[in-house]
């Protein structure tokens, strides 16, 4: 299989000042020389603590950051250097109630948004359509998005990530907030996805969801890889995801 | 450039500007608020031309203050509700979409102008003369263009750095006072002046003035006017020198997002 991610020992440090009048340089290494790869039409799971690195390294991905040290490379090409070609075939979901423009109606973010990707006009409104129906919004698809309650607002935010039909999906933390049934529907879009023959990328800390849909995964712990593979592999010989998680964790904060 | 993302930026710009109650102030309240200000303290002054003083520099006011709080503060709201990194990467150039923003904005701010006029002439029952429409017409183009390319300099600048905005509250009053707004460029000290006649406001709103007043040398109008559209092409040479860099600096200082 093709791969279509794929990182080497990326870096990246944030550097903040503090202080007023004595300014105190503070560099965080938020990644630290991490690599994995991920092929065509896997579902591939970024874990670990708060602060362990997986925004910043899925924002590497998405051309949103530049790294500090190292290679990421998606569909093969750099993205900091090549990200005009990686750009239009990609997208991505932070979780939250972010990313929405909350004064216009869905459909009018959705519009908006298939105008900024560049779809063609006869194209627009029977994707939206479809899509609006796809997240479950088409009844309050004209209401300002500002009315919404935060799970929806969340499905909004998955149309929008789905407007350009990306080869590749990138969701940091995606069912945060969702409902039962919206977390459900989530899960099976991911699938769906899958099935078209693309790959999802996805963050999480609910790891009863990373065993029912992850081909594979790496955790990271401060901003190093601490673990890789299958969840069957990485279970070993516990129960449960989260009880291999958690003796991972231990191990290596002990 | 696409002149679909920019009209579409420029329709979703104007409805979530005029949605917010701030924007609404600065447009609406703001110009009648000054207008009537202006005019008490034109009124002894002997000062004639109501219209070029009061309703002009009111609507100037209001429309910088349009252009500081909203195209600039635009890009940080965008900033914190995490859509700023969406339009970024967006296949859609960013300077495009900032532009249409921009030009959004401007549009809707030109109503002040026509908000502090109906406020003369209903309050004051002045009469409000404009001996030039024509050549009126052209000097707002102009001051169109000239607030524009400003703005996306700003813009650009706000993407940079997150401390822009701060900067941004600071200059308004100032170019509202070397820019003479609201009242002749030439009650000013001449070291002040020279940096009057750096900025390109100043040319536009001298250009309205005459307008207003009625031109009686074109020669000395379209010289102006050649200056002013010399400043704002000198001003977009470097906005678009600012842009070009500016995709691989937002990602290097991680400015885009704010966690
Ligand atoms: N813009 C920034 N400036 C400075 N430090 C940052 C910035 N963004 C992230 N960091 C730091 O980098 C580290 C990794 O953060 P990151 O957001 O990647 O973690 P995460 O794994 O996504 O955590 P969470 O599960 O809480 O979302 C943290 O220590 C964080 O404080
Ligand atoms: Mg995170």
């Amino acid at each position: 299989m093709e791969t279509v991610i794929e990182v080497r020992d990326a870096r990246r440090e944030y550097v903040s000042r503090s202080g007023v009048w004595k300014r105190e340089k503070r560099v965080v290494k938020a990644v630290d020389g991490i690599s994995f790869e991920v092929r065509r039409g896997e579902i591939f799971g970024l874990l670990g603590q708060n602060g362990a690195g997986k925004t910043t390294t899925i924002k590497m991905l998405t051309t949103l950051l530049a790294p500090t040290g190292g290679s990421c490379r998606v569909l093969g090409c750099d993205t900091f250097g090549e990200e005009k070609r990686i750009r239009p075939r990609i997208n991505f979901i932070f979780g939250g109630e972010m990313g929405v423009y909350r004064r216009l109606s869905a459909r009018d973010n959705l519009r908006y948004f298939s105008n900024l990707y560049l779809l063609p006009r006869g194209e627009q409104e029977k994707r939206i359509e479809r899509i609006l129906g796809l997240v479950d919004l088409a009844e309050r698809a004209d209401d300002l998005a500002e009315t919404y309650s935060k799970g929806m607002i969340q499905r909004l935010q998955i149309a929008r990530g789905l407007i350009n039909d990306p080869e590749i999906l990138f969701m940091d933390e995606p069912t945060v907030g969702l409902d039962p049934v919206g977390a459900r529907m989530l899960r099976d879009i991911i699938r769906r996805l899958k099935e078209e023959g693309r790959t999802v990328l996805l963050t999480t800390h609910n790891l009863a969801e990373v065993e029912e849909l992850c081909d594979r995964l790496v955790i990271i712990n401060k901003g190093k890889v601490i673990a890789r593979g299958t969840p069957e592999e990485i279970k070993g010989g516990f129960d449960t995801l989260e009880d291999a998680y958690v003796k991972l964790i231990e191990g290596v904060s002990a | 450039m696409s002149l679909a993302v920019l009209l579409a930026t420029m329709r979703v710009q104007m409805k979530q500007s005029f949605a917010r109650p701030m924007f609404r102030f600065c447009l609406i309240a703001n110009p009648i608020l000054n207008t009537v200000l202006l005019y008490e303290m034109y009124r002894g002054s002997g000062e004639e031309s109501f219209m070029a003083y009061v309703v002009l520099g009111a609507g100037l006011m209001g429309l910088w203050s349009c252009i500081c709080f909203s195209s600039a503060g635009d890009i940080n709201r965008e900033r914190y509700s995490g859509t700023l990194a969406l339009i970024f990467v967006a296949p859609a150039s960013f300077p495009t979409i900032i532009l249409g923003k921009i030009i959004g904005n401007t549009l809707l701010s030109l109503l002040t102008l026509g908000i502090s006029l109906v406020t003369a002439a209903v309050l004051f029952r002045t009469p409000l003369m404009l001996e030039s429409p024509l050549y009126f017409l052209f000097a707002l183009l102009a001051a169109v263009a000239a607030f524009v390319v400003i703005s996306s300099v700003v813009a650009c600048l706000l993407t940079l750095s997150r401390k822009t905005e701060l900067y941004m509250n600071c200059i308004e009053i100032p170019i509202i006072l070397l820019c003479g707004f609201v009242f002749p460029v030439s009650v000013l000290p001449a070291a002040v002046r020279a940096v009057s006649y750096a900025l390109s406001p100043t040319y536009a709103v001298e250009l309205l003035r005459m307008s207003v007043w009625g031109v009686e040398e074109p020669a000395a109008f379209w010289q102006k006017l050649g200056i002013l559209l010399g400043l704002t092409a000198l001003y977009a040479v470097l906005s678009a020198l600012l842009y070009r860099r500016i995709d691989r600096r937002v990602r290097v200082a991680a400015t885009l997002e704010v966690a």
